[in-house]
């Protein structure tokens, strides 16, 4: 994007030779863009964009899956706003995203520095981490189940090493939801750690060795040439992780069901719930335009914000 | 040059969106005039071929369940029923797709807690049961009355059960205590839970299920959840009931506090000895006795000032209204809930049958001697749970914030009022 406004416009070539040879040529090159974009276009329309439609208008209905459907106009959205259980939903995303996502990037970028070129096995180490993203997501839950519970590992561990009770990490409103946020970023960090091990391996060791020359510690190296050249790559993890974590589902779903209460309850469950469990698919696609609505003001939030601290002139 | 794309782009942009919301209105209207469908099966009341839709768990589930169809040809050469299968989960997201389509396969499976969202689309059956001359009386009651919406049959039961307590013979015989009869009382119940709980272990495990929070709350002050059908939670009498649920975990230590979201919990911990009772449905008896390492009983659950009293659920086969051949689907519903087949599913150590005459064959199976007294006790003192039209979330509700009141984070009465405000009146 950057450069498209520095680059200067190619003079342009002789008029008339250039038109009369062209044009087909181009428009022969449209029809095979057409011909080739036609089943992923279609595929968008059909998949995504359609259903995405669908779901804005089954939002202005009360509508059952079973039974008949009346036209309300907003009332969905004004009783999601008004309902305290789809507001704490709603706080409950944000807590995961805002523990999860700083977590998840400190630890995977901190491992990465780590895992440096100048560790031994550092393969090893990458595949290690990479594990738990690889593992099926039910399956790791299951484990971690077996941990939290009372009863469980940690649970009878600390009972017998010291005598004392672990919380009941899955049944108590305050821990339920750090238990969720330390799963999760168990299991996800190893993405973002591939991401980031490859940009610290673009970062020329040359500029690294001339500032360390010029008396540069490790934490100025860091700060002032690496950070800089892998900004890119912390701005698309970042990116993505934000929008994935605003979707969790899986790790709530299996380990509490969203409890005790509706302490871990998020938005996604929320129209899981509405839609597959209760069959109130009015509620449930209100709720979902809510959260693709949140998604999209703070993903261009992020790339309005970008453009002050990305580097992509390397 | 330059203005061109954009104003091509603009004009995309414009026709696609007129595009995508027209598409959209015509799916609304598509969908909202549904009923034209036709029923998949043809045929006169002796001749059809008809499909059934069922929950199935597995290939071994398959094949027992298909037996079952089997047996309509047998009785009725004219009659074939092919077996549709959907795990436990999405068939109720599925048939309610279907029976709101008018699509749906002439024979669906319910049960008794689901019932009362789905009944208006069923057809009622007592007509036909008495042109065919099938009797009310060779079935359990309670469960008979679980299959009915305003006092019509929608259903025949296959299976039922009361609500009875599990116990770990082993850990009653190792602290002392006799094993509990029918007629024992709630004080006894919680001496010998006291007792249980040392060393780890506890007396009981509790979970927030629907089942059974409202058994323990009918059998120590006998209030339902509903009350002229409307959904009655606030009701002081069944706060009572709920709160002393809920002392068994809060106050008396009785039992473990539970995790959220796991229903697995109560059986797991009660299998692996952990917990030395659990209520629980004789569905699950046969099936628990396999997997536990020590010599299982069981009992009904303990009485309160005025006896023993809990629930039975259960379920059975129904006939949808866009079903064009009922008589032969009925037909087909009492070979399918016959004798034999009935019969045959007890013997494998399947669900406790609802025709009385099939019990033998299941508490042979059983093998637990006080296995016929106790259900036959626990199965008089019971009653259907009549559930509301939006049961699932009442139950879901449940779940959340009985854990929640369970492990003491929030009063008793808060929880119920929450699940109150939540899910309305109940339809």
């Amino acid at each position: 994007m950057a450069t498209e406004t520095t680059t200067v416009a190619p003079p342009r070539p002789p008029k008339p030779a250039t038109r009369a040879g062209r044009r087909p040529a181009l428009r022969r090159d449209g029809r095979y863009a057409g011909i080739f974009l036609t089943p992923s276009v279609g595929g968008l329309l059909l998949f995504t964009l359609f259903p995405t439609a669908m779901a804005l208008a089954i939002s202005l209905f009360d509508w059952p899956v079973f039974g008949a459907r009346t036209f309300l106009g907003l009332d969905n959205y004004t009783h999601l706003l008004h309902d305290p259980v789809f507001r704490r939903v709603v706080l409950n995303t944000v807590l995961f995203v805002v523990l999860y996502v700083p977590l998840n990037v400190v630890v995977s970028l901190g491992l990465a520095t780590w895992v440096g070129p100048k560790i031994k096995g550092r393969q090893a180490f990458r595949v290690l981490f990479f594990i738990p993203v690889m593992t099926p997501m039910v399956a790791n839950v299951m484990v971690w189940r077996l941990m939290f519970q009372p009863g469980g590992l940690i649970d009878s561990g600390l009972q017998s090493w010291f005598g004392i009770n672990a919380p009941n990490f899955l049944g108590s409103s305050t821990w339920a939801m750090p238990a969720i946020v330390a799963m999760s970023v168990w299991q996800g960090f190893g993405y973002n750690f591939l991401v980031f091990s490859a940009a610290l391996d673009q970062v020329p060791q040359s500029q690294l060795e001339s500032a360390q020359i010029d008396g540069a510690g490790p934490l100025q190296r860091f700060r002032y040439v690496t950070w800089p050249m892998i900004t890119p790559a912390i701005f698309f993890a970042t990116t993505m992780t934000l929008i994935t974590s605003f979707q969790v589902f899986a790790q709530p779903f299996i380990l509490t069901q969203g409890g005790p209460g509706v302490s871990t309850q998020t938005i996604v469950m929320y129209v899981y719930n509405q839609g597959w469990q209760f069959l109130t698919m009015g509620l449930a696609s209100a709720a979902g335009w809510v959260l693709f609505v949140i998604i999209m003001a703070i993903t261009a939030i992020q790339f309005v914000g970008q453009r002050k601290w990305v580097h992509y002139d390397v | 040059m330059r203005e061109t794309p954009a104003r091509a782009r603009r004009w995309a942009l414009k026709t696609s969106l007129a595009a995508l919301s027209a598409l959209a209105l015509t799916a609304v209207a598509a969908c909202g005039g549904g009923n034209g469908g036709s029923s998949a099966s043809s045929g006169s009341a002796d001749k059809a071929d008809l499909t059934w839709q069922f929950w199935i768990g597995g290939t071994a589930d398959q094949a027992a369940w298909q037996k079952v169809a089997d047996q309509a040809h047998t009785d009725h050469s004219g009659i074939t029923v092919k077996l549709q299968g959907t795990d436990w989960n999405n068939y109720w997201s599925k048939i309610g797709t279907l029976l709101a389509s008018g699509k749906a396969p002439c024979i669906i499976g319910m049960q008794s807690l689901r019932l009362a969202s789905y009944a208006n689309a069923m057809l009622p059956l007592d007509d036909l049961m008495k042109k065919y001359g099938l009797k009310a009386e060779d079935f359990d009651k309670p469960i008979m009355d679980g299959l009915k919406v305003d006092g019509k049959q929608i259903a025949i039961p296959y299976d039922s059960g009361p609500m009875v307590i599990f116990y770990n013979k082993d850990l009653f015989k190792a602290a002392g205590i006799p094993d509990p009869k029918p007629g024992w009382t709630m004080d006894e119940f919680k001496a010998a839970a006291k007792k249980l709980t040392a060393a780890g272990k506890t007396g009981l495990v509790t979970s927030p299920g629907d089942l059974s929070v409202a058994s323990w709350v009918r059998t120590q002050t006998g209030a339902e959840p509903l009350a002229d059908g409307k959904l009655n939670l606030t009701d002081p009498k069944f706060e009572d009931g709920f709160k002393g649920y809920t002392d068994f975990v809060r106050t008396d230590k009785i039992a473990p506090q539970v995790p959220a979201g796991n229903s697995d919990f109560e059986t797991t911990q009660f299998v692996s000895g952990k917990s030395a009772m659990q209520l629980n449905g004789p569905w699950s008896l046969i099936d628990t006795m396999g997997k536990v390492k020590f010599k299982l009983g069981i009992a009904p659950i303990p009485a309160g000032p005025d006896g023993s009293k809990t629930y039975t659920a259960g379920s059975g086969f129904g006939i949808s209204r866009s079903c064009k051949t009922p008589d032969a689907a009925f037909q087909a519903i009492q070979s399918m809930t016959g004798e034999k087949p009935l019969t045959t599913l007890a013997a494998a150590g399947r669900a406790y049958p609802a025709r009385t005459a099939a019990h033998p064959a299941w508490f042979t199976a059983a093998k637990i001697p006080e296995a016929k007294e106790v259900i036959d006790y626990a199965s008089e003192n019971s009653v259907a749970l009549v559930t509301s039209k939006n049961w699932v979330q009442v139950a879901d509700l449940l779940g959340r914030f009985g854990t929640q009141a369970l492990n003491g984070e929030i009063p008793p009465d808060q929880a119920l009022k929450t699940i109150q405000d939540q899910a309305g009146a109940g339809s």
